[in-house]
């Protein structure tokens, strides 16, 4: 029973972090981080060459707040409507302290005109702290779209 | 003539309303017959593409795929340690043969008819030529030599690989000339590692990107990041040349040249900076370390027709153009740093690529600036885009960003190639 519980909050967590931004509430997406975290989107090319760079690469908290920070007071896009669309989530590892999970998504944009595209498809490597509050550790966006249309602004 | 009659004009030099370029018809991004005329004229004309780098095959057999223009090529490490190129196109019906992006291989063979082809694309095997019992098989006067894969020249320079179709093209250093020599060649000077890809599909016009990229005026308006922490201001010393043809362009600067209140000042006059300056609580991304002997910050370098080099502070890519129509281009950015690098830069140089590619926080607004300007210019092609700024008339090298005049360059370039130079107009 305990296991089920787990399973279900943690599903409930990613499901959270993913709504977060289509809201664009992201001062509650930052806040399911770590205070010492990573984040990632790394395109599927690179990664199977096991080449070190990312779309997007913040290696702290600091860093990823940036990010939102530059998002909201500079940067210039496609203004539209973002759908996460997530599926289950499978554990790869657990302890005590964390867990280890994998769990597919896409990303539907719509245009303020209401026209709707598949904007991109991947997964979450997430290594999520365990306790009172979760939180993200690690989260690497394995990005399968990684021929980008137009810009990728928000994060995934 | 009216302006409107202008695009029911068939293509040719009258297109132009002006001698400098000073004014460029919308027509020219969306004409479906200007596109193939450029699949002709320029990309299989008398230029150089780059195609990769030659440590993308680092071994015999490697081979990666690119493009020139939309026509796919692959180039392939042969048994001698010779890299070859050739269309990626079977002799027989014209099915793609390499269907992967990179890899290796002792030979090519065809998926639909199993025509197999050397690593430097002559065919050497279609089965059943003879028939089967007797029967059927190719005509007897068939012979292998005369259906090859189309193999294109090749130059490899400082390690990227160049293809041209052309027996006109001269060779890649008289091609690239002094200035592309001078600064392609500092960044390539020592060996590179390469530290990942960025792939980007932009859905307007290849040579609104060319224009982006000689266009030194925007870099502070539209990109706020690099207003506010200096990577590139109006207001910072900058110069914006091309090589004799003007078919080749860098926009360089020097960051510290100005004070960030002198550039606050100078934008708020003109309207620009509404509010105060965002800060970040890790500026550690904002940091150069200065990697060349003349103190310049960016160069951001555009080699006609297909290809574009940049050092943004320490971050160093070659960007590949790819057209797909006359609608959508991909760009494939290619980052690297040194083989000596030590740990830190390299970390230094994989943080401050976030400044660039499709989520780069000083370039992702290119696609977007891009997209707008194609769509809305689509309805209207009679009309023509301003090239103003810096100054008409003549084309020449300037030491400013507040300027134009290395678009209007390109244009001069291109419609040369084109056919499409009208009689007494600037070069």
């Amino acid at each position: 029973m305990k296991d089920v519980q787990l399973r279900l909050d943690i599903a409930d967590f990613i499901l959270a972090s993913a709504t977060a931004l289509d809201r664009c509430d992201y001062d509650t997406w930052l806040d399911l981080f770590a205070a010492e975290t990573r984040y990632v989107v790394m395109p599927r090319e690179n990664l199977e060459l096991d080449l070190p760079i990312g779309v997007m690469h913040c290696s702290s908290k600091d860093s990823l707040a940036d990010r939102i920070s530059v998002l909201i007071h500079a940067s210039k896009f496609n203004p539209h409507y973002d759908r996460h669309i997530v599926g289950g989530t499978a554990i790869r590892e657990r302890s005590e302290y964390e867990v280890r999970t994998a769990t597919n998504f896409m990303v539907v944009q719509t245009t303020l005109t209401g026209v709707s595209k598949l904007f991109c498809s991947g997964e979450y490597e997430d290594r999520i702290l365990l306790g009172e509050q979760m939180k993200i550790a690690d989260r690497r966006v394995i990005l399968d779209t990684f021929s980008v249309p137009n810009c990728l602004a928000t994060p995934l | 003539m009216a302006p409107e009659q202008i695009s029911s004009k068939p293509l040719g030099p009258q297109i132009w309303p002006r001698l400098d370029y000073s004014r460029v018809p919308y027509r020219l991004y969306h004409d479906p017959e200007v596109y193939q005329l450029e699949q002709e004229n320029i990309f299989r004309g008398p230029v150089w593409s780059a195609v990769g780098l030659d440590i993308e095959v680092p071994n015999l057999g490697d081979y990666r795929v690119g493009h020139v223009g939309e026509t796919p090529v692959v180039f392939c490490r042969n048994d001698d340690g010779v890299i070859h190129a050739f269309v990626n196109r079977c002799a027989h019906r014209g099915a793609e043969v390499v269907r992967f992006p990179r890899g290796n291989a002792k030979d090519f063979t065809c998926i639909y008819h199993a025509w197999c082809f050397s690593k430097t694309g002559e065919l050497i095997g279609v089965p059943f030529q003879r028939g089967v019992k007797g029967a059927g098989g190719m005509p007897k006067e068939f012979d292998k030599k005369d259906h090859s894969l189309t193999r294109l020249r090749v130059a490899v320079w400082k390690g990227v690989v160049f293809v041209t179709f052309s027996d006109r093209t001269p060779d890649i250093e008289e091609y690239l000339g002094p200035l592309m020599i001078d600064h392609v060649g500092e960044i390539l000077a020592r060996p590179i590692r390469i530290l990942g890809y960025h792939r980007q599909r932009i859905a307007a016009n290849w040579k609104l990107y060319h224009e982006n990229i000689r266009d030194a005026y925007h870099g502070s308006l539209l990109h706020e990041f690099n207003r506010t922490f200096g990577m590139s201001r109006l207001t910072q010393k900058a110069g914006a040349y091309m090589d004799e043809h003007h078919r080749h362009s860098i926009l360089f600067q020097y960051s510290g040249s100005d004070s960030d209140e002198e550039a606050r000042q100078a934008y708020a006059e003109n309207m620009v900076q509404r509010q105060e300056y965002l800060t970040l609580k890790d500026p550690s991304i904002a940091k150069n370390h200065l990697e060349n002997s003349r103190g310049v910050t960016t160069r951001i370098i555009s080699v006609f027709p297909n290809v574009f080099f940049h050092q943004i502070y320490n971050t160093l890519a070659m960007r590949q153009l790819r057209t797909i129509s006359p609608d959508e281009f991909e760009l494939i950015w290619t980052y690297f740093g040194y083989v000596d690098d030590d740990p830190a830069m390299t970390e230094h140089r994989i943080n401050q690529a976030n400044m660039v590619g499709p989520a780069g926080l000083i370039s992702m607004e290119d696609g977007e600036a891009l997209e707008i300007v194609h769509r809305s210019s689509k309805p209207d092609q009679a009309k023509s885009t301003v090239l103003e700024m810096g100054g008409t008339g003549p084309i020449a090298d300037i030491d400013t960003r507040a300027e134009e005049v290395t678009v209007r360059g390109f244009w001069a370039y291109y419609s040369q190639l084109m056919g499409l130079e009208r009689e007494g107009a600037e070069r």
